[in-house]
């Protein structure tokens, strides 16, 4: 199960589902827009554990990225209409509402100093979600942007790399950084800017894959 | 450096949310503004579109999908609720208002009523008192223009009052009035204007604290010219203790 690109010339991959990993995508779409209810619980069944993934790792609280999963999903299905329109597609778009979702909860989070925050530094627990739920092969749809996303990060000087996953994937503030790793702000700043120039170099030939 | 130097610089950090709250705010204010920036915003989202699938996923929970699934279909129904609900609400609480107010205008009409029965009712419990307690009865008969009719008076020595009731009086002809009088020692006292139209016409009156002690009730007809002072007019019935 492979991302497929929208360019002519380049092979599309058959997916098994037919979802959005595959061209159908906008046939998807198409059934979302007609409100199939059907196509609503694929959708869920393959954009999910990513959209988990991106929640859970930051939040730390299985519950709560459930729950930014389920508020994503659903604004998806009753803007499916907006969603997805004029090219953009549509697990971009997912990933990206789920990942602001997850941050606005973070920042709020921190901002009330709740217990979670805290429990959220506690590498124990951090290491008991990953353990327990984490999905380590390649069994679900999307794997391989997943790897080509993982070898652009890995590509990254590793001062680069740490600052982005502590800023991507931690939704930290340069600020939050520069504590997290006793630097100086603006040395934060400067390996992010680094970092994400590379990645939009390295990143540019998947970004228009359809999912 | 200009400040929209300070933009350029952080539209990477905008789409990467690495921004301060404030800076966040300042820079979305920018972004409506600004479409050279605005555009390049949009660049760097495509270009980095797939980067949240840097994260591992995640295996879902048995039963999360049917979750979501019917979590999604029903906030669907909970948001028409929503939708529906203020305006709802809004025309209860207008319905209710209304019902309060016509409740609380007609509670009010029936309250006020209410307190003139009941002061109606302790009226007649207190003459209905005098008449059970009175010591003495006085009747005499009337004859006002060929019509017969009649006069009681209870008198009830204990609270010094008379319950006095005549009937059979016809309409007082143009001019003039039937006059209730007490009869006292020293002189005639006026009692009180006997309204025909109430038949019979009943009222209660107190001894007259004027005249001296009180031997009798006179009932005239009196022109409505002559002040109330004495007896002028013709006597239809005259009762003596």
């Amino acid at each position: 199960m492979t991302p497929t690109r929208r360019r002519a010339g380049h092979e599309a991959r058959s997916s098994p589902r037919g979802s959005i990993w595959a061209a159908g995508g906008e046939d998807l779409r198409a059934r979302l827009v007609a409100r199939d209810e059907r196509a609503l619980a694929e959708l869920i069944d393959v954009a999910s554990p990513w959209l988990l993934g991106i929640a859970q790792g930051m939040l730390q609280d299985p519950v709560e990225a459930e729950e930014v999963v389920l508020e994503v999903m659903t604004i998806a299905w009753n803007r499916i209409e907006l969603v997805g329109a004029e090219g953009s597609a549509l697990m971009p778009w997912l990933l990206r509402v789920t990942r602001n979702r997850t941050i606005d909860r973070l920042r709020a989070r921190r901002r009330r100093g709740s217990a979670l925050a805290a429990a959220s530094a506690d590498p124990g627990i951090v290491r008991h979600v990953e353990d327990e739920s984490r999905i380590d092969e390649a069994g679900a749809p999307g794997w391989h942007v997943h790897r080509s996303v993982h070898a652009a990060l890995d590509s990254l000087p590793e001062d680069q790399r740490t600052a982005v996953r502590l800023a991507y994937f931690e939704g930290l503030t340069h600020s939050e950084i520069a504590e997290r790793l006793a630097i100086p702000l603006g040395t934060v700043k400067t390996r992010l800017r680094l970092g994400f120039g590379r990645l939009r170099v390295s990143l540019a030939p998947i970004k228009d894959w359809v999912l | 450096m200009s400040a929209h130097d300070w933009f350029v610089e952080h539209r990477m950090d905008y789409v990467a949310r690495t921004l301060e709250e404030s800076e966040l705010r300042t820079f979305q204010d920018h972004l409506a503004r600004c479409p050279e920036c605005a555009g390049e915003v949009a660049s760097i989202e495509r270009d980095l579109a797939w980067l949240p699938m840097g994260a591992a996923p995640v295996a879902l929970r048995p039963g999360l999908s049917r979750r979501l699934a019917e979590g999604v279909l029903e906030t669907r129904g909970r948001r028409w609720m929503r939708r529906a609900m203020p305006a709802a609400m809004a025309a209860s609480l207008l319905l209710g208002a209304a019902g309060w107010l016509a409740g609380r205008l007609e509670t009010e009409r029936l309250a006020r009523e209410l307190q003139e029965r009941d002061r109606r009712l302790a009226a007649l419990t207190d003459t209905v008192s005098i008449t059970r307690g009175a010591d003495r009865v006085l009747q005499a008969s009337i004859d006002m223009d060929g019509r017969e009719g009649g006069i009681l008076i209870f008198d009830d020595s204990a609270t010094h009052r008379w319950n006095v009731v005549i009937h059979g009086l016809p309409p007082a002809p143009a001019g003039q009035v039937y006059r209730f009088w007490f009869i006292c020692e020293e002189k005639m006292v006026p009692g009180a204007e006997v309204s025909a139209g109430a038949n019979p016409a009943l009222f209660t009156l107190p001894m007259p604290p004027e005249g001296g002690k009180v031997m009798g009730a006179a009932l005239t007809v009196e022109s409505l010219a002559t002040p109330p002072m004495e007896p002028r007019g013709r006597t239809l019935a005259e009762l003596m203790l």
